[in-house]
C-alpha cells in the first residue's frame, strides 16, 4: 500500500497500535519492528498476549470484537490489526 | 489391560452413542471403532512394526483420537506433537525417537515441508481433505487412503500391560526436549482409578480441554472412552476466553472437567462465573499449579453442586497424589494439600541423604507403583526410570497422611500449567550468536529473560524471532530485558535468585541496561 493514501486516522491507529505492542512485549525496544512484522511467527502474540491486545483495542477504539474477527490473519501485523478497527469504527 | 481394549465394548453396546463431539465433526463409538481400524490397517500397510512410533501433528479432534487408537490397536506406540511447537522442534523429536510415520494435517504438513524438517519421517498421513507434495523419499498418504481401508479390527498384536503405550514429549533442562515413556499398565492404573472414583458414566459429557501432549488429556479420552463417556472437545481459542469456555460448558452439557486453575479463573474473570454459574458440571479435577486460594473459593461458590478434586503428579508418574476438597476451604486457610497417594501409589519424603524425614519436615517426594514411567526417550536413547521415583518436588507430609507442597527443588516453572525448564529457554538464548549470557526466570505466569548482548545491535525483537523458531509458543519469553550484566553469586556464577528479585522490585542499580545501537 503506499503510505501517501493512508487517512490521519489510520497513521493514528497504527501508531497506538504499534506503540502498545512495543511497550508490552518488546520491552519498548522499537528495533527492527514495523507495521508489517508478522506478530505470529515472531513469538510476539501468545494466546494470552492476543486477549490483553483485543481488550486493549476495543477499550481504546471502542470497538467490539466478535470471536470471528480474530483469527490469524486479522492479528498478523500491526497493518491488519489497524485495517480490522477502522473497518469496525466505520460500521 | 491394555489401554485400546477397554474401548471395544462400548462400540457393540451403545454404537449410537457419541464418543468425541468435535467442532465440525461428530462421532459415535462406532465410527470411532471403525476410523481407529482403518488408521490401524493403513499403520501396518505402510510398514509399521510393533513398537514403531506414531507422531500426531493435528489440531484436537475425534481424528487425532481414532488415529491413538488406531496406533494402540496395530501395537504401535503415539506421540502427540504440540501443535503450537515450531517445526524445528518437531524435528528434534522426530529424531530422537526415530518417527517414521505421522498424522498430520495438511496445513502444518505444509509447514514441516516450508522448513525443509520432513527428513526423518517416511510415510505421512493426511488427517484431512487436500493434497501436498512432500519432497522424497517421504510419501504423503491423502485422507481418502485411510478411509479406504477395511474396517475389519486387525489380529491384535501382544497383550502384555507393559508395553510402551505413549510418548509424551516435556521441556528439558538440557535444552532439548525428552520424551516421558508410559505404558499401558501406568495410563490404566490411574484412569481406572479415576473413573471409580467420581463413577464416571455413560451419561457423563467429559470437556477435553488440554493439549493432547499435555498429560492431563490422559483422562479425558482414556477415561471416557473406558467408561462410555462423551468427549466434548473445546479448543483453545475456546479456552483462553473464559466467556466463550463458559458458553460451551453451558451450551455443551459439560460434566466433568480437568483443566489447570487458570483456564477455571479465566472463566470466572472474564466470563461472568460467579454470576451465571455452570449448573451441568458435576465433577471439577485441577492440577499443573497451585490454585491461587481466593480464586479457587469463588470459583467453588460459583458451581456449589460440583465435588472438586486437587490432583497431583508430575508426568513421569501422571497423578500420585490426589486430594477431595470436602468443601469451599476457609479464607484465612493458607494452601490445600495436594492430597494422599492415589492410583495404587506409594509416597514417601526423603532427605538429601535418602533417609525419610519426620511428618512435617520438608523433604523430596518419591513415588513407587503403577503409574511410575517405564523412563526417558532421550538423545535418540531409552533411560530406564529411577525406583523409587525422584519427582523434585518439595513437600511434607501432614500427621492425617496429606502432603502439603513447598516448590521445586531444580529450575522447573509452570507457566499456565506448562512445565518449562528454565534451562531449555537459556539454551534456546544462549544459541543466538548475539548473546553473552541470558538467565530466564519465571515471575507471575510468564517468562522473563534477562540477556546481556554481545554487542549492541542485538534487538528484543531478534530475540523474541529466535526463540520462536526453535520452542513452542508457552516457552517464548514474554518479557526481554537486555542488560548490561547479570548479578553475581560469590563463586561468579550467574545469580538467579538475585536476578528475580531485581525485576520484582524494579532494581535497575543491580540491572543496569544494555547500551543499544540505532
Amino acid at each position: 500500500m503506499d503510505p501517501e493514501e493512508r487517512s490521519p486516522v489510520e497513521e493514528h491507529v497504527r501508531s497506538v497500535v504499534r506503540q502498545f505492542i512495543v511497550d508490552s512485549w518488546l520491552s519498548g525496544d522499537a528495533r527492527g519492528f514495523d507495521d508489517r512484522t508478522d506478530l505470529l511467527e515472531s513469538g510476539i502474540l501468545d494466546s494470552f498476549a492476543t486477549l490483553s491486545l483485543i481488550g486493549f483495542l476495543e477499550e481504546t477504539f471502542k470497538v467490539q470484537l466478535d470471536p470471528a474477527d480474530v483469527n490469524p490473519s486479522t492479528f498478523a501485523t500491526v497493518d491488519t490489526i489497524a485495517r480490522l478497527v477502522l473497518q469496525k469504527t466505520s460500521t | 489391560m491394555r489401554l485400546d481394549r477397554l474401548v471395544t465394548s462400548w462400540a457393540r453396546r451403545s454404537p449410537e452413542r457419541a464418543a468425541v463431539d468435535g467442532l465440525d465433526e461428530t462421532l459415535t463409538y462406532a465410527e470411532l471403532e471403525t476410523l481407529a481400524n482403518r488408521f490401524a490397517r493403513a499403520f501396518l500397510a505402510a510398514g509399521a512394526r510393533p513398537g514403531d512410533r506414531v507422531g500426531l501433528h493435528l489440531p484436537r479432534a475425534g481424528r487425532g483420537i481414532a488415529a491413538m487408537l488406531g496406533a494402540l490397536r496395530a501395537g504401535l506406540v503415539y506421540v502427540p506433537l504440540d501443535p503450537g511447537s515450531p517445526p524445528a522442534r518437531m524435528r528434534l523429536v522426530a529424531e530422537d525417537c526415530h518417527l517414521r510415520h505421522v498424522v498430520i494435517s495438511p496445513t502444518l504438513l505444509a509447514r514441516w515441508i516450508a522448513a525443509g524438517v520432513c527428513a526423518p519421517v517416511e510415510h505421512f498421513f493426511l488427517s484431512g481433505e487436500g493434497d501436498v507434495d512432500v519432497p522424497g523419499p517421504a510419501r504423503a498418504h491423502p485422507w481418502a487412503d485411510v478411509l479406504a481401508q477395511s474396517a475389519a479390527p486387525v489380529e491384535p498384536p501382544g497383550d502384555s500391560p507393559d508395553d510402551l503405550a505413549y510418548v509424551l514429549y516435556t521441556s528439558g533442562s538440557t535444552g532439548v526436549p525428552k520424551g516421558v515413556m508410559l505404558s499401558h499398565r501406568n495410563a490404566t492404573a490411574f484412569v481406572d482409578w479415576a473413573a471409580d472414583l467420581i463413577a464416571l458414566g455413560e451419561e457423563d459429557r467429559v470437556a477435553s480441554v488440554a493439549p493432547f501432549h499435555f498429560d492431563l488429556s490422559v483422562f479425558d479420552v482414556w477415561a471416557s472412552l473406558s467408561r462410555g463417556a462423551t468427549i466434548v472437545i473445546v479448543d483453545e481459542a475456546t479456552v483462553i476466553s473464559g466467556a466463550r469456555m463458559l458458553d460451551r460448558v453451558h451450551d455443551k452439557g459439560i460434566r466433568v472437567l480437568y483443566s489447570v486453575p487458570s483456564a477455571l479463573v479465566l472463566m470466572l474473570e472474564t466470563g461472568g462465573l460467579a454470576e451465571r454459574g455452570a449448573p451441568s458440571l458435576r465433577s471439577v479435577f485441577f492440577a499443573g499449579e497451585v490454585f491461587p486460594m481466593k480464586h479457587l473459593r469463588s470459583v467453588m461458590a460459583a458451581i456449589p453442586q460440583a465435588r472438586f478434586h486437587n490432583l497431583f503428579g508430575p508426568t513421569e508418574t501422571n497423578v500420585c497424589l490426589a486430594h477431595s476438597l470436602p468443601g469451599i476451604p476457609r479464607a484465612e486457610a493458607s494452601a490445600i494439600p495436594i492430597g494422599g497417594p492415589s492410583c495404587g501409589d506409594l509416597a514417601t519424603v526423603l532427605d538429601p541423604e535418602g533417609r525419610p524425614v519426620l511428618d512435617g519436615e520438608v523433604g523430596e517426594l518419591f513415588i513407587e507403583g503403577p503409574t511410575v514411567m517405564l523412563g526417558y526417550w532421550d538423545a535418540g536413547r531409552r533411560t530406564p526410570a529411577r525406583h523409587p521415583y525422584p519427582t523434585g518436588d518439595l513437600v511434607s507430609r501432614r500427621p492425617d497422611g496429606e502432603f502439603i507442597y513447598h516448590g521445586r527443588r531444580d529450575h522447573m516453572v509452570k507457566i499456565h500449567g506448562f512445565r518449562v525448564e528454565l534451562g531449555e529457554v537459556e539454551a534456546a538464548l544462549n544459541a543466538h550468536p548475539r548473546v553473552q549470557e541470558a538467565i530466564v526466570v519465571a515471575l507471575e505466569q510468564q517468562l522473563v529473560a534477562v540477556v546481556v548482548p554481545a554487542d549492541a545491535d542485538l534487538s528484543v525483537l531478534d530475540l523474541k524471532q529466535h526463540c520462536a523458531g526453535r520452542l513452542p509458543k508457552y516457552m517464548v519469553p514474554g518479557r526481554v530485558q537486555l542488560v548490561a550484566g547479570l548479578p553475581r553469586t560469590s563463586n561468579g556464577k550467574a545469580d538467579r535468585v538475585r536476578t528475580r528479585e531485581a525485576l520484582l522490585a524494579g532494581d535497575s542499580s543491580v540491572l543496569e541496561a544494555a547500551r543499544r545501537g540505532p
